[in-house]
C-alpha cells in the first residue's frame, strides 16, 4: 500500500506561528517579579582564585546579590558525568574530572565563572560585574596537546599525574603484519581545530520555584530535557514529578545545549528557591563563544599501508584529543572519530589510539558531526596523499577499496559511543560514488573542462570524497500517542526540538497510521510534563530513534481504535479501515465511527470495564535499537581558487546521501544544507583560535568567520539513494549531521587539485587565504 | 607577544633621565593615566583609563622594578588588571649615550593580554598602540626640548603636554590615515609595557 | 538615578509614549517594553542580522541602536506583515520552500527581504544572495531561502 503522508515533502506545521514571530523562544519569557542574572567571569585560562570582593558588586542599586563559591557551600563539586566511562572498551583508562559549578579555589579555562549576579535588570546585573574584584595568581597554561603531556607541563588537575584525560588503543586486524606486506607506507600528520556551534540562539535559563507548590518548573532551550530534570531532582532531593523542564522554541542546538549540571542551572535553581524568585539569565553572543563549549581540536599521525595497485592493507591513527579544561562528555567524540575512520572502506587491519588530554581551554563536547568529520577528514586526506604518490586517479583508488553491497551487515570490530561494537546495517557506497561522479560530470571535467580551465591560467580544482554517518544510536526514545475527544492525535516524545521539524515529521509517522491530516497531530517534545523518559537530540537520533517509538505507539493505538470499533460497528476489524478522522468498513464507507467518538466509547463515565483493558484510545511505546543505523554518501566540489589572494569560489557542489527512508525529503534536503553550511565554515572560514596563554582570541562575529549567502555554492545539487535500514520498521536512518561530516576533506582535496601547480599539500582544516597562502609559499620553496 | 623597539632622544643620556625622572610629565604623554603612588621601594600603583574600540574601562596597575643599574638599564614588570581584561609584561630598558650626544633607549620584552581586550579587542590593540606610543615619544621629545631650552636660558620649562582631546584626535587622525611611520617598532607593540616603562623611569629616575 | 526620558515611537501603526533610560537598546525596548517578541537578539554586536527591522522605511538592526535614538519615527516588525491565517507573500514563500527550521533568524531576514524587494522587484540568484548577505542562518545554509526569496518576488508581481 503506498504511503499518504509518510514519505513526502509536506509543509511545517510549525511555520505560521513562527512566521509571524508568535513562536516563544527563551529570551520571550516573561514571569511577574523576575529577576536577572550575569556570571562574573575568569579572564585568566589558569590561575588560583586567592579571594574575591564583591562588596562594591553588591552595594550597586538593583542588585539583589552577589554570589561566589562560599556562599553555595556543598554545591560546588564536581558535576555528574554526561556520558558514561568508556568501561566497555578493554584496556581503556581514564579520569573522570567534571564540570565545577563555579570557581572555587583554581581557575581552568577563561570564562570559568567566579560569581554570579542577581539584578532587577539584565543591565544593572552585567553592570556589577565590572565591580567584582578577583584577586589571581596566574598559572602558566597548557595549551599545545603533545606539550600538555610533556614532564613539568602545568597541571590542570594537580591530582593527576599528567593532563592524560584517557587512553584507548582499539585494533582489528593486524596492522603491523599489514604493513609488513605492504608496497607503500604514507605517514602524515594531520590536524583539525576547533568550531563552535553557533547556534543564532545564544544559550539561556529561566528558572522558577513555586514553594507552595514545592514545584521547580525550567525553562531552557536544551537538547536534554530529561536528563536536566532528573539532574536537577537529585541534585535538590526532591521527586523527579516536582521538577518540570520545557524547553520553548529553540534557536538551533547543534550540540553545546545537551549539556547540563551547568553553572547556570545548578547555581540559578539554588537561588530561586533561597530568593523565591523567578530567575532569568540569557547570554550576549561574546559569553556565548567565551563559555559555550566547542569541539574539534585533534592532533592525527596517521599511516597507511597499501599495495601498488592501490589496495588498502591497513591503517594506523594515533592521535591527541582536546577534551578541555573538563570531561564531562568523556570520550563521546573521539569514539566517533575512532568509528568513522575506515567506514567506507575494506580495511582488514585498523589501529586505532586516542590519547585524550586536559587543556586549559573550554571544555569540549560534540558540535554537530561530534569527531565524524575528523575521523572523515583523516582518512580521505590520506588516500589523496596514496594518491599523489601513486598517481591513481582519486575517485579511482577509493573505488576500489570500497566495501560492497553484499557484504551487509558488516562488524566493524571498534567499539564506538554507544559502548557496542560498530556494524554497518545497509548501504551502497559504489552506487553512491558512480551517481556523485555522474552528477558532477567527472569525466568531462577532468577531460574537458579543467584542461581548458587551466590553459586559461584559471585554478579549478575537484574534490571527490565518501562519507559514513553513525546515526540512530540507543539507548531508546519512547512515546505516548493519545486520540482525543475532538478527533485529532495529540503525540508527545521526551526528545526536544531546535528546529528539525519534528512538529511535522512525527506527526507524518502518526498520520499515516491513524488516517488523519498531518495538521491534525499536535506534536508536543521537550516537556517533562508530557512525556518524562528519553534520553535526548543527539548524534541524528530524533527521527530514528524517537520516530520509530512514535510509529509504535501509532499502530497500537490504531490497533485499539479497531478493536472498539470492530464492536461498535459490528464488523471484523479485518473489514475496517482508518480513514479521515473515521473508521469505516472498507467496503461500506458510510458505516463509519469518528476518531473523537471512539475515544469517548473508549472512557466510559460508569458501568463496568473489561478487565485487562486500558481506557481511551492511547498507548506509550519504546524503542532502543540493538546499535545505530549508519548513513553513507558521496561529495563532490569544483573549486575555483584566486592564485594571488587565495580567495575560493564554490561553482559546484554535489551531495549523493542514503538515509534510508526519508520520512519527509524536503526536510532531509534542508538538513544537509544546513550541515553543509557548517562544512563550508569548518573548511574555510571558521575557527576557535585559544592563544599560547589560553586566551580566546574569537569572541565574536567579527573575528570568528561566519559562511554567509554569498559564501555558499550557486546550487547545492543533491541526489538520493534508499537504502532502508533492516533495524527499524520504517528503515529510516539519521540525516542531521550529514552535511558536517566530508566537506573539510573535500574541500582540501579540491583546493589541492586547484593549485596543482604549486604541488601544495595541506593536512590541516580551518584554513582562510592567509593559511593558504603560507603554505603554498612554502610548496613553491619559499 | 613580542614587545620592542628604540627611540632615538635628542639630547644627552643625563637629561632624558631626569625628564623622565617628572612623573608628571611622562603621566601626562599618555592621557588617562589617573595616577601613580609609590608603594614601597622599586614598587609603584597607578590607575589608568583604557580604551580600545568596544571595549574600555579602569586598570589597576602595578609596576615593579628589577636588576637596576644606574643609569644604563632596568627590567620592569607590570602587571595591569580590571574589567576589561589583564596585561602583564616583562621588558628590559637600556639607556645607551650616543657619541653624537643623543640618547638611545632600547627595549625588549614580552606582553600577555587577555580578558575583553584580547577577545574584542586584539584587532584594534596594534594599531592603537603604535599610534600611542609614536604620540607618547613626540609628547617626551617636544618635553626633553623644552627642557634643554630652559636649562639653557635658565627659564622655568615651557612645556604644555598635549590634552586629551588632541591626543585622541592625533591617534584617530592615525587609524583613519593607515599607519605606515615609526620604522624603529618592531613586532606588537602594547600600550600597557610601553607607558609602564616609560612612567616607571620617570619615577625611577627622580630618585 | 538615570534620568528616564520620554520617547514617542509608532511600531506596526500603533502610536506608543515610553519613558526610558538613555542606554536601553532599540531592540530591547521593542522585545520587552512593548513585548512584541518576534523580533530576535542573536549577537548583540550589530553582525548577525537577526534583529532587523525596518525603521523609517529603511532596514536597521535594532540591537547597535538606542530607543532614545528612535524617538519620532515609524518602526515596523515582523508583526507588522500577516497572520497565521493571512501570510505575508514573503512568509508564504518562505513556508512553501522550506526557507526557515529554526525560525530565530527568519524574522530578521523577513524585515531584510521585505525592504529589498520594495525596489528590487526582479533579482538574480546572485542579487538576492548579496541582499541577504547581512543575515546570517545556521540552519538553512541559505539555500531555500534565496528560492523563497524569488518565489516572494514572483507573488508580489502578481498580487500588484
Amino acid at each position: 500500500m503506498a504511503d499518504r503522508v509518510f514519505h513526502k515533502s509536506i509543509l511545517r506545521n510549525e511555520d505560521p506561528q513562527i512566521l509571524v514571530g508568535k513562536a516563544q523562544y527563551l529570551d520571550d519569557i516573561e514571569l511577574p517579579g523576575m529577576l536577572y542574572a550575569a556570571f562574573k567571569r575568569s579572564d585568566y585560562a589558569h590561575a588560583r582564585l586567592k579571594s574575591i570582593d564583591t562588596s562594591e558588586a553588591k552595594a550597586l542599586p538593583g542588585v539583589i546579590g552577589v554570589y561566589t563559591a562560599e556562599d553555595f557551600g556543598d554545591l560546588v563539586k564536581p558535576g555528574p558525568l554526561q556520558v558514561p566511562p568508556p568501561t566497555a572498551i578493554k584496556g581503556a583508562t581514564y579520569a573522570s574530572r567534571t564540570i565545577m559549578p563555579i570557581v572555587k579555589d583554581k581557575v581552568r579555562y577563561s570564562g570559568e565563572p567566579v560569581a554570579v549576579v542577581i539584578a532587577e535588570s539584565r543591565y544593572i546585573a552585567e553592570d556589577a560585574c565590572d565591580y567584582i574584584y578577583p584577586d589571581f595568581e596566574p598559572l602558566d597554561a597548557a595549551i599545545d596537546l603533545e606539550k600538555a603531556l610533556e614532564p613539568g607541563a602545568p597541571l590542570v588537575h594537580e591530582d593527576l599525574p599528567s593532563n592524560e584525560a584517557a587512553h584507548v588503543i582499539q585494533e582489528r586486524g593486524n596492522y603491523a603484519e599489514a604493513a609488513a606486506k605492504a608496497d607503500v607506507i604514507i605517514k602524515r600528520k594531520i590536524y583539525m581545530d576547533r568550531v563552535a556551534a553557533v547556534a543564532l540562539e545564544n544559550r539561556g535559563i529561566v528558572v522558577n520555584w513555586d514553594d507552595k507548590a514545592q514545584m521547580m518548573t525550567i525553562w531552557c532551550g536544551t537538547q536534554s530535557p530529561i536528563t536536566l530534570r532528573n539532574a536537577t531532582a537529585t541534585r535538590m532531593g526532591l521527586f523527579e514529578n516536582q521538577v518540570r523542564v520545557i524547553t520553548p522554541f529553540t534557536g538551533g542546538g547543534f550540540g553545546p545545549k545537551i549539556n547540563t549540571s551547568m553553572p547556570d542551572d545548578v547555581l540559578l535553581t539554588e537561588l530561586a528557591v533561597r530568593l523565591n524568585r523567578p530567575i532569568k539569565w540569557y547570554e550576549d553572543r561574546r559569553e556565548n563563544f567565551l563559555a559555550t563549549t566547542s569541539e574539534r581540536d585533534q592532533v592525527h599521525y596517521a599511516e597507511i599501508a597499501l599495495t601498488k595497485a592501490g589496495e588498502i592493507l591497513g591503517f594506523k591513527d594515533v592521535f591527541y584529543h582536546n577534551s578541555g579544561a573538563y570531561d564531562s562528555y568523556m570520550m563521546t567524540v573521539p569514539l566517533n572519530t575512532q568509528t568513522h575512520t575506515v567506514s567506507n572502506y575494506r580495511i582488514p587491519s585498523f589501529y586505532t589510539e586516542i590519547i585524550m588530554v586536559f587543556t586549559n581551554e573550554m571544555v569540549v563536547t560534540p558540535v554537530r558531526g561530534a569527531g565524524r568529520p575528523q575521523g572523515v577528514f583523516v582518512m580521505e586526506r590520506m588516500i589523496d596523499a596514496a594518491a599523489r604518490e601513486l598517481k591513481m586517479d582519486v575517485a579511482e583508488i577509493r573505488r576500489i577499496n570500497l566495501i560492497q553491497p553484499d557484504a551487509y551487515p558488516v562488524s566493524t570490530g571498534i567499539i564506538g559511543q554507544d559502548f557496542v561494537e560498530g556494524v554497518l546495517d545497509s548501504g551502497d557506497y559504489p552506487t553512491a560514488l558512480n551517481k556523485v561522479m555522474e552528477m558532477i560530470d567527472y569525466k568531462n571535467f577532468r577531460e574537458v573542462i579543467q584542461p581548458k580551465a587551466r590553459a586559461e591560467g584559471r585554478h579549478l580544482g575537484i574534490g571527490i570524497c565518501t562519507f559514513t554517518e553513525g546515526t540512530g544510536v540507543g539507548p531508546y526514545e519512547g512515546a505516548k500517542i493519545t486520540i482525543g475527544g475532538n478527533g485529532k492525535v495529540s503525540v508527545a516524545t521526551g526528545v526536544a526540538s531546535q528546529g528539525q521539524a519534528h512538529y511535522t515529521t512525527f506527526a507524518q509517522i502518526a498520520a499515516e497510521q491513524l488516517g488523519v491530516e498531518v495538521k491534525d497531530v499536535k506534536v508536543t517534545t521537550g516537556d517533562t510534563a508530557a512525556f518524562a523518559w528519553g534520553a535526548g537530540t543527539f548524534a541524528s537520533r530524533g527521527a530514528t530513534v524517537a520516530g520509530t517509538a512514535i510509529h509504535l505507539a501509532a499502530v497500537k493505538v490504531k490497533d485499539k481504535a479497531l478493536a472498539l470499533a470492530s464492536k461498535a460497528l459490528e464488523t471484523p476489524v479485518s473489514e475496517l479501515e482508518l480513514v479521515g478522522g473515521f473508521v469505516q468498513v472498507a467496503d461500506m464507507p458510510q458505516k463509519k465511527i469518528s476518531l473523537g467518538d471512539l475515544a469517548s466509547k473508549a472512557n466510559p463515565m460508569r458501568g463496568t470495564f473489561p478487565p485487562g483493558a486500558e481506557p481511551g484510545l492511547e498507548a506509550v511505546a519504546y524503542y532502543g535499537p540493538p546499535y545505530g543505523a549508519t548513513g553513507a554518501g558521496c561529495m563532490a566540489m569544483i573549486l575555483d581558487v584566486d592564485a594571488e589572494t587565495m580567495k575560493p569560489k564554490i561553482e559546484r557542489l554535489v551531495m549523493v546521501h542514503d538515509v534510508g527512508t526519508p520520512i519527509n525529503p524536503m526536510v532531509v534536503e534542508g538538513q544537509v544544507h544546513g550541515g553543509i553550511q557548517m562544512g563550508i565554515g569548518n573548511a574555510f572560514y571558521e575557527k576557535i583560535h585559544y592563544d599560547e596563554t589560553g586566551q580566546l582570541l574569537t569572541a565574536s562575529f567579527m573575528d570568528y568567520l561566519f559562511p554567509q549567502a554569498t559564501d555558499m555554492p550557486p546550487k547545492i545539487e543533491m541526489g538520493h539513494i534508499e537504502n532502508p535500514s533492516p533495524l527499524n520498521p520504517l528503515g529510516i536512518k539519521g540525516v542531521g549531521e550529514a552535511g558536517a561530516i566530508p566537506t573539510p576533506a573535500v574541500f582540501n582535496q579540491a583546493l589541492e587539485d586547484a593549485l596543482y601547480d604549486t604541488g601544495v599539500e595541506i593536512m590541516e582544516s580551518n584554513l582562510s587565504p592567509s593559511k593558504v597562502f603560507t603554505y603554498v609559499q612554502k610548496a613553491k620553496g619559499g | 607577544m613580542k614587545l620592542e623597539g628604540e627611540h632615538v632622544f635628542n639630547g644627552p643620556r643625563g637629561d632624558v633621565w631626569e625628564m623622565f625622572y617628572d612623573p608628571a610629565i611622562l603621566a601626562s604623554a599618555v592621557p588617562g593615566m589617573d595616577k601613580l603612588d609609590v608603594v614601597a621601594e622599586n614598587e609603584y600603583e597607578g590607575v589608568m583609563n583604557v580604551r580600545i574600540g568596544p571595549v574600555s574601562g579602569k586598570f589597576q596597575g602595578k609596576l615593579t622594578l628589577t636588576d637596576v643599574v644606574e643609569p644604563e638599564s632596568l627590567t620592569l614588570t607590570v602587571d595591569g588588571r580590571g574589567a576589561p581584561g589583564y596585561g602583564k609584561g616583562v621588558g628590559k630598558a637600556t639607556f645607551i649615550q650616543n657619541p653624537d650626544g643623543t640618547t638611545t633607549l632600547k627595549y625588549d620584552g614580552d606582553m600577555n593580554i587577555g580578558g575583553a581586550l584580547a577577545s574584542v579587542g586584539q584587532r584594534m590593540i596594534d594599531s592603537v598602540a603604535k599610534s600611542m606610543i609614536r604620540s607618547a615619544f613626540e609628547t617626551l621629545d617636544k618635553a626633553l626640548e623644552a627642557r634643554l631650552e630652559a636649562k639653557k636660558t635658565g627659564e622655568e620649562v615651557n612645556f604644555t603636554p598635549p590634552t586629551t582631546t588632541e591626543f585622541a584626535g592625533s591617534v584617530a587622525k592615525d587609524m583613519v590615515g593607515g599607519f605606515t611611520k615609526v620604522p624603529e617598532l618592531r613586532l606588537i607593540l602594547y600600550i600597557l609595557p610601553v607607558v609602564a616603562i616609560l612612567v616607571i623611569l620617570a619615577l625611577v629616575l627622580s630618585k | 538615578m538615570t534620568q528616564l526620558v520620554k520617547i514617542n515611537v509608532t511600531v506596526n501603526g500603533v502610536p506608543y509614549e515610553r519613558e526610558v533610560e538613555p542606554r536601553l537598546l532599540l531592540s530591547d525596548f521593542i522585545r520587552h517594553d512593548l513585548q512584541l517578541t518576534g523580533t530576535h537578539v542573536g549577537c548583540e554586536h550589530g553582525l548577525c542580522g537577526a534583529c532587523t527591522i525596518i525603521l523609517d522605511g529603511q532596514s536597521i538592526r535594532s540591537c547597535i541602536m538606542f530607543a532614545v535614538m528612535a524617538d519620532g519615527s515609524k518602526i515596523e516588525t515582523v508583526e507588522s506583515l500577516g497572520t497565521q491565517d493571512h501570510l505575508h507573500p514573503v512568509q508564504e514563500a518562505f513556508m512553501e520552500k522550506h526557507a526557515l527550521q529554526c525560525g530565530f533568524c527568519t524574522p530578521g531576514f523577513l524585515m531584510t527581504i521585505v525592504d529589498y524587494l520594495g525596489d528590487n522587484k526582479n533579482p538574480t540568484d546572485e542579487e538576492i544572495r548579496e541582499a541577504i548577505d547581512g543575515n546570517f542562518c545556521r540552519c538553512t545554509g541559505y539555500e531555500n531561502i534565496v528560492e523563497a526569496v524569488k518565489l516572494a518576488a514572483k507573488k508580489m508581481a502578481a498580487h500588484s
